[in-house]
């Protein structure tokens, strides 16, 4: 499969359409934590599948927590949720946890909320529909990313990557949507109908 | 009456601005991609309606409405922003913001922002 780029324009498209979703999620999950987050810039990459994967190596300085929900339609792909042990003890104090699987269903029910609110809306500014496929999530080490198998129906990769902050209650995350090859002409198709609709 | 249209987006810059003259025609719209070149604007031109994006590099929106209010005190701001949570609006509220609206912006939501100015 030949390398895909995508214009400046289809970059700022696909940033603000994120920026509209993403505020959107965020306000779910902000509501769910009781908490405010603020909101930063989304940073758009195409990146091969392998690179991801040393990107997320990467992440392993901390002990991290790490779930995936995977999405199917003419837009189909995976969301990945990144938190760190520090976030999720901090999360587990704000919502007065008190057990490991109190805190492992919490994160997910986060991860859940979050993701599926961000990819539906996403989808809906794109003007179609996308499906949640079950199970959904599943929470798994950073050791042992690179074998999960989903990655391995991606070759390349467009990674829309936005972080999650609640300075006050100190909880930092991180999530990249993961485009599958498959959907990513569609995507500029629809990006560049966006576009055209305005000019 | 002169608008000014702050955004890092292009797309949300030409969305809005489409609305805008499907209701007032063509009128002077000043562009600024982010909070500082607001600022800029706002002192050089003197608009009378400005819509403010939040999430921004330089200054974001947040940093640029008390500076564009000091500048020219007439301002109507209206800040225009994905960021739907109750206190991201109470705090633009309190700095000054006329509106807080939820992206984006078509016709229908300009006509009642121009309504209520």
């Amino acid at each position: 499969m030949s390398a895909i780029t995508l214009t400046e324009d289809e970059q700022d498209v696909l940033q603000e359409l994120m920026n509209v979703a993403y505020g959107n999620a965020t306000a779910v999950v902000a509501d769910m934590l009781d908490a405010f987050a603020s909101l930063s810039i989304p940073n758009i990459k195409i990146m091969q599948t392998h690179e991801l994967l040393q990107e997320f190596q990467s992440l392993k300085g901390s002990s991290y927590f790490f779930s995936t929900q995977a999405f199917v339609g003419e837009f189909s792909g995976e969301s990945a949720f990144f938190i760190d042990d520090e976030s999720a003890k901090n999360l587990a104090t704000h919502l007065e946890l008190e057990s490991e699987e109190d805190l492992d269903d919490a994160i997910l029910e986060l991860t859940n909320v979050l993701t599926s609110s961000l990819t539906t809306r996403l989808a809906q500014e794109m003007d179609t529909e996308v499906k949640f496929s079950l199970p959904s999530i599943s929470k798994i080490p950073l050791s042992e990313i690179s074998h999960n198998k989903t990655f391995e129906q991606y070759s390349q990769v467009i990674v829309i990557d936005t972080q999650l902050n609640f300075q006050d209650q100190k909880i930092n995350g991180e999530i990249f949507i993961l485009t599958k090859d498959g959907s990513i002409e569609w995507l500029k198709n629809q990006l560049n109908k966006i576009l055209e609709a305005l000019m | 009456m002169k608008y000014l249209v702050t955004d890092d987006s292009k797309l949300a810059r030409l969305s809005l601005i489409k609305s805008l003259k499907s209701l007032v025609g063509e009128v002077e719209i000043f562009q600024a991609t982010n909070g500082q070149e607001a600022v800029d604007l706002v002192k050089s031109e003197k608009p009378d309606i400005a819509f403010l994006d939040l999430t921004m590099p330089v200054l974001d929106g947040y940093g640029a409405l008390p500076l564009m209010l000091e500048a020219y005190p007439k301002l109507k701001v209206v800040v225009v922003s994905a960021d739907i949570q109750e206190r991201a609006k109470t705090m633009v509220i309190e700095l000054g913001a006329q509106l807080h609206v939820q992206k984006p912006i078509n016709a229908d939501k300009m006509q009642e922002i121009l309504d209520i100015l």
